[in-house]
């Protein structure tokens, strides 16, 4: 198949062949994990609605198609179809490119993003650098939304939003130090690499050889940070219908309201796979015997999706300062002292990370 | 101690984790869910929908136009006028109720002297102009003949308690 | 004053009153059916059964007099179970149909059983039903089942009515209220019954299943029928005139209410109403719009004033015109340069213009009537043209005995007992009042040469001793001697009677804005008067709110001056068929319930009232027309933006003051120069002609009431017969029910012969004011009778 293919393209192209079919080949590659992606998107927001609805006993969608299985599709469908409206005295430019930069970055994350051991885009050194630096530019997506509306909602929503995503940036970004520490390298591929081995690993039970448990604190900071910093419920202040109706996308409304919408929820996706890479052990199999596959990974992505749908369905909302203060007061603070902890801990003797 | 305790249980996020067991809890509970036109939850002989207006079994129609039911509608859905007939009794000579007004009380079932205004348990009806949910004389005479057999059962159940 | 007390509550209360009545002072409410403050006491409902110290049985309060140092308890447990028992006995045989009754929601038995009554009762056996009567057209006797036989009609009927067209018959259980014989009510104080009868066995007819009382708005307004101004809370629903009650005031009309009155709302949304302006154009009728109609009333007016002189303009207005409308037609017709404006259509004798020293009145306050001992009516229809102050002479009759004497043209009964009566004929009233006035002059021994030619009577003498005799007493005249061709002579007689016995000197009054009229000046101080601007006919009329055919003295005059006059313009509520034919302009005119203005009545009381409903279609309040109109004309000081503003400047120009209690200056029956009192010798009629007497029946004084369908059905609306003496039929060579054709001034009318003997010889009463004799002349004119 290749050959024929590499024959083709000599045919064709001759010497300039090669570097073009790099091109392609890595085009398809991204397409081969955004299709999916997208429609995964699209069955998260099925999801949650099933999800919510069974925590309130009740069906959720079930109208459309088989189990309402159909559903995502008529709301995209919908979205769509609908007029996207440019409020008069809004910022035309701005208004239009913040989506696109809140979403262009959600999906440029999953470049470095492995789903097993040779299956990733771009399997770089520093790829953890790389989800933390691009991560971080969404923000800019939120806080031009808020500010090209023109509106006092809007505008608030994305002050809160940025605020909130800087501060939880912080706390996430000590989490993954302690990780750095104990894998000694910035490769993801090479994170799970390190979680493979252990005391446990070598005795069939790996799942406790993966970073959750040594570092357990970390691991909660680092997920209910990754809530915070997708503005999910509870900490979703930003579009806090009772106060700002619903925050920096108040004056979206079609597509480009969906654009945000996938962008939350490709980044929820993200958080969970990070999640699971970093601390669950990617798709290392739980126990010795099973493979190891991309499946273990989407099934634990899964997991901690749930819990973010789990979540909603349980608390209600912070107060916007009650946010910061965790973020700042008790996550920094914590994640610190873990990492001395950590530190002293790869010092002693009982250092379980050689 | 006591901080000693609080303390703990915040660092364990004790109250959070029962506040997902509960939500967890949930879950898996029976769901309640009616699927409406497929399924429908069960109406009692006292359900108030559709008003219709009576007709005695000679057909003579009850009301006698005493207004009461106008008097005491909270939402001024009522319009009668009334005339007397040429056998001299009092009769409507107009009864509206306008549904889009009606807030289905069942108070003016609960005045009529006569049980000439009644609710009926139909509920699926609609109307895609405001006009269409103006109910006539005719139209509520005609709802209360297509009724009958249903209304009669329904107050005979409810006269043990009047 | 008498100490009681009422409930552990003292109360000082006058000598002389009932235990109901020193309760309504203290405020305590005593549960009632039978009693009502107008009527006798009967203490037949025992509804008012109260507890008395010292007595062993609860006694009825409504009859008990107070005594000093009594003690009521109207909540004692024995006062309460014998309410509770009178209200279980009450409801034994009323029927329990208040959903369809009339009465429901303003019951007094309603009302007293939720209050008073217990939830239980003993009675199990079958309920009394009484059969419906068919009492007319004004009153509904259908369900007397739900009578409870507390007599307050029968007692109204003998008290108030002055002729008892209810009773009791039968007994006991099987008594009922009926009317005798079958006939109908016929009182025309028939619809005060309604108000009397305390549940719903007598109700309105014409308000009978049209709505309820508790949807029903109230506003107050003043009666335009009458010269007494009743009253009126009109009562609408959704902007519409559903009926009219009472409204109590002691001064004027007390709580009562004639059926005139009371029914006269039913013209209102008639067919006949008239709800667009209307044009002839080349002949023919059209509707149009308002600008449009005073575009061309105003350019009509303005060329015949430039091509035939102002003085070719006249304007005659009808006396019940409000006091805002008859100053704006007349300031209306002075800009135009014209000086002829009337608002008297029936009068004949203006020889005493410019001569009175104010607007006529009754000479004392209505409520004074009661209080009189002697008192002479001349020339009056009374009950018919009065019901309400007939109604207070009656109470002067019956609780002091006062001694009424009538002088007048025809000998209907008034329903009171009169001391005196005499009937003459109209032409012969001067001489019978000189009589009296004779008679007068000698027992005071004052010479008076001018009347001794006079013959002297009988009753004349009864009469003037009755008036020298009593302490308080009164000359009033009415309608027939305000609208006689002698009315000028009337007046300085009655003066002259007056001044001898010392009475008071009064008019009835004709309707209910004279008084008002006269205050403005109107006709009184202007060139042509409403008799002469049709003896010399103008070229432009303006009529406002009258029918020329029937509310003037003499219809072949008035209607062949409109038929030449180039153009008349017609404001008035109802399209008036014969108007059609001489009209060029129909304004439709806002009734009384729709416009705002003030009536003067004839005590001198300016009465304002408000619009209560909206007027009927494009129609105006006649203010708003003449003001835009005079606006059309571009006139100036017409700038009113309310007939508030309109009522202060006429005042101020007329210079009347009007005290807080509404009543205004400038009324006065006395003359600034007397001419001298010179009787003519009688005059004497032509070979085969009589004297006509004409009444304008009483449902047919104005044009509301003349539409209004069931004063129309009573009996008194019959079509008018010619009636006369056996004497005079014998001296025709007719008989009773020949059919006739009677002429006047050139019309004729055919009618049926009636005998009467009530019509003195050489007299045909033959009613004006009427279709059927539209067509006849005068009044009180000769006329002719043959066979048809």
């Amino acid at each position: 198949m290749e050959e024929m293919i590499a024959q083709f393209g000599n045919q064709w192209f001759g010497a300039a062949w090669p570097s073009l079919w790099l091109v392609i080949w890595t085009l398809i590659k991204i397409i081969a994990i955004v299709a999916p992606l997208l429609l995964s998107v699209a069955y998260l927001t099925y999801a949650e609605r099933k999800v919510l609805g069974y925590m309130h006993s009740r069906l959720g969608p079930n109208r459309v198609g088989p189990w309402g299985l159909v559903q995502p599709i008529a709301d995209g469908l919908k979205l769509l179809l609908k007029e996207i409206i440019c409020p008069s005295w809004a910022n035309r430019r701005l208004y239009f490119i913040a989506p696109t930069l809140a979403f262009a970055p959600a999906l440029a994350v999953w470049a470095v993003v492995p789903f097993s051991d040779a299956l990733v885009l771009a399997n770089i050194d520093a790829s953890l650098l790389y989800v933390l630096a691009i991560g971080s530019m969404s923000v800019y997506g939120v806080v031009l939304a808020g500010w090209a509306s023109n509106s006092k909602y809007a505008f608030l929503g994305s002050m809160r939003a940025a605020a909130q995503i800087v501060s939880y940036e912080i706390a996430m970004g000590f989490a993954l130090v302690a990780v750095l520490m104990v894998s000694g390298s910035l490769n993801l591929t090479e994170i799970v690499h390190m979680q493979q081995k252990g005391w446990f690993a070598e005795r069939g039970l790996s799942f406790l050889s993966w970073n959750w448990l040594p570092l357990l604190p970390l691991f909660v900071v680092y997920f209910i940070s990754g809530v915070a910093e997708t503005n999910r419920a509870p900490f979703d202040v930003a579009e806090g219908e009772s106060e700002i109706v619903a925050g920096f996308h108040i004056d979206y409304s079609g597509m480009a309201f969906a654009i945000f919408f996938l962008a939350e929820y490709t980044e929820m996706i993200l958080v969970a796979v990070l999640t699971s890479l970093i601390f669950l052990g990617g798709w290392d199999a739980p126990f010795a015997g099973l493979p190891d596959s991309a499946w273990w990974l989407i099934g634990k992505a899964c997991l901690m999706l749930f819990f973010f749908l789990w979540f909603r369905a349980s608390f209600p909302r912070y107060r916007y300062d009650h946010i910061m203060r965790l973020g700042w007061k008790v996550f920094i603070p914590l994640t610190v002292v873990w990492i001395f902890v950590v530190g002293i801990w790869m010092l002693t003797p009982w250092n379980i990370w050689k | 101690m006591r901080a000693l305790k609080h303390f703990i249980r915040s660092f364990t996020l004790w109250e959070l984790l029962q506040g997902l067991a509960v939500t967890g809890r949930y879950f898996f509970t029976r769901k309640v869910t009616v699927r409406y036109p497929e399924e429908k939850t069960p109406q009692g002989f006292r359900f108030r929908g559709l008003h219709a207006l009576r007709r005695y079994p000679d057909g003579e129609e009850r009301c006698i136009a005493c207004k009461l039911c106008e008097a005491v509608c909270p939402t001024k859905a009522i319009t009668i006028e009334l005339a007397e007939r040429d056998d001299g009794s009092r009769r409507t000579t107009r009864y509206d109720i306008d549904l889009g007004k009606c807030v289905f009380c069942g108070f003016c079932e609960e005045a009529c002297p006569v049980e000439a205004i009644v609710e009926t348990r139909v509920l699926e009806y609609c109307g895609r102009t405001r006009s269409d949910l103006y109910y006539s004389k005719e139209k509520l005479l005609a709802n209360g003949e297509r009724h009958a057999a249903t209304i009669d059962a329904d107050k005979a159940l409810d006269a043990k308690y009047r | 004053m008498l100490e009681i007390e009422i409930n552990g509550k003292k109360a000082e209360v006058p000598e002389g009153s009932t235990v109901i009545e020193a309760a309504q002072l203290s405020g305590v409410y005593i549960p009632h059916f039978c009693y009502h403050k107008k009527l006798s006491i009967a203490a037949s409902c025992r509804m008012c059964l109260v507890e008395v110290e010292k007595s062993a049985r609860p006694l009825p309060a409504c009859a008990t007099p107070v005594t000093n140092g009594m003690k009521v308890f109207t909540h004692s447990a024995l006062a309460v179970k014998a309410q509770q028992s009178v209200m279980e006995f009450l409801l034994i045989n009323h029927p329990l149909d208040c959903p369809v009754c009339d009465q429901g929601g303003e019951c007094l038995l309603q009302d007293v059983a939720v209050g008073y009554g217990s939830a239980k009762s003993c009675f199990a056996e079958k309920k009394h039903v009484t059969k419906g009567k068919n009492a007319g057209s004004l009153i509904s006797m259908r369900e007397m089942s739900r009578c409870i036989h507390c007599t307050r009609c029968v007692r109204f009927g003998e008290e108030i009515a002055g002729i008892m067209e209810l009773g009791m018959a039968y007994r006991s259980a099987h008594s009922e209220i009926t009317t005798f014989l079958g006939r109908a009510i016929e009182s025309e104080l028939s619809g005060n019954l309604t108000d009397v009868c305390p549940v719903g066995a007598l109700t309105s007819k014409p308000f009978r299943y049209t709505a309820r009382s508790w949807e029903l708005t109230s506003h107050r307004s003043i009666s335009p029928h009458d010269s007494i101004g009743a009253n009126i809370t009109v009562q609408t629903r959704a902007g519409r005139v559903m009926r009219v009650l009472p409204h109590e005031n002691e001064a004027v009309n007390e709580c009562w209410l004639s059926d005139k009155d009371r029914f006269s709302y039913t013209a209102l949304h008639t067919e006949e109403r008239l709800t667009k302006p209307m044009l002839k154009q080349g002949g023919e009728w059209r509707e149009v719009s308002w600008n449009d109609a005073l575009d061309y009333v105003a350019h009509g007016l303005k060329d015949i004033a430039a091509s035939a002189g102002n003085d070719a303009l006249a304007a005659l207005a009808a006396p019940w015109a409000s006091v805002e409308e008859l100053y704006l037609l007349q300031k209306l017709m002075r800009g135009l340069g014209s000086d002829n404006v009337d608002c008297r259509p029936r009068r004949r004798d203006f020889s005493l213009d410019g001569k009175h020293a104010g607007a006529t009145w009754l000479g004392m306050k209505i409520a004074d009537l009661r209080h009189l001992e002697s008192v002479l009516v001349v020339g009056s229809f009374l009950h018919k043209d009065h019901p309400l102050l007939t109604q207070r002479l009656r109470h002067a009759v019956q609780k002091h005995h006062a001694e009424i004497n009538i002088l007048s043209v025809t000998d209907e009964d008034p329903k009171l007992a009169l001391h005196t009566r005499q009937t003459v004929r109209p032409s012969e009233l001067l001489y019978a009042l000189a009589a009296v006035v004779r008679e007068a002059a000698k027992i005071k021994g004052v010479s008076m040469p001018e009347l001794a030619s006079v013959p002297e009577n009988e009753s004349a003498r009864k009469i003037a001793t009755s008036l020298m005799n009593a302490g308080s007493k009164a000359v009033l005249l009415g309608h027939v001697a305000e609208q006689a061709d002698t009315a000028g002579l009337l007046h300085q007689l009655g003066l002259r009677l007056a001044e001898l016995t010392g009475a008071n000197f009064g008019f009835l009054g004709e309707a209910a804005n004279s008084v008002g009229g006269q205050l403005l000046g109107l006709g009184e101080k202007a060139k042509m008067n409403a008799h002469q601007m049709f003896a010399n006919p103008r070229q432009a009329y303006f009529l406002f709110g009258l029918e020329p055919e029937l509310d003037v003295a003499n219809p072949v005059k008035t209607v062949a001056a409109l038929k030449a006059a180039k153009m008349v313009v017609l404001a008035t509520p109802f399209k008036h068929a014969p108007a059609l034919q001489y009209a060029d302009a129909l304004l439709p005119l806002a009734a009384f319930t729709e416009t705002s203005g003030t009536y003067v009545n004839i005590e001198g009381c300016a009465q304002s009232f408000a619009g209560a409903a909206s007027p009927s279609g494009e129609s105006r309040p006649g203010w708003k027309i003449l003001r835009v109109l005079a606006n059309a004309l571009d006139l100036p000081g017409f700038a009113f933006e309310s007939s508030e503003e309109v009522l202060r400047e006429a005042w101020r120009e007329a210079g009347v003051k009007v005290d807080a209690e509404g009543y205004v200056s400038g009324l006065d029956n006395k003359l600034t120069h007397a001419p001298e009192l010179k009787l003519p010798s009688s005059a004497q009629l032509r070979e085969g002609e009589l004297e006509r007497i004409a009444d304008v029946p009483i449902y047919m004084t104005d044009p509301t009431v003349r539409r209004a369908a069931p004063l129309q059905e009573t009996p008194a609306s019959a079509s008018p017969k010619a009636r006369a003496s056996a004497a005079t039929l014998k001296k025709l060579g007719l008989a009773a029910e020949d059919a006739v054709v009677v002429r006047q001034d050139g019309g004729e009318a055919r009618l049926t012969l009636a005998l009467d003997e009530g019509v003195p010889e050489g007299c045909l009463r033959v009613a004006a004011g009427h279709p059927a004799t539209s067509a006849l002349g005068g009044m009180f004119a000769p006329i002719s009778v043959e066979r048809a």
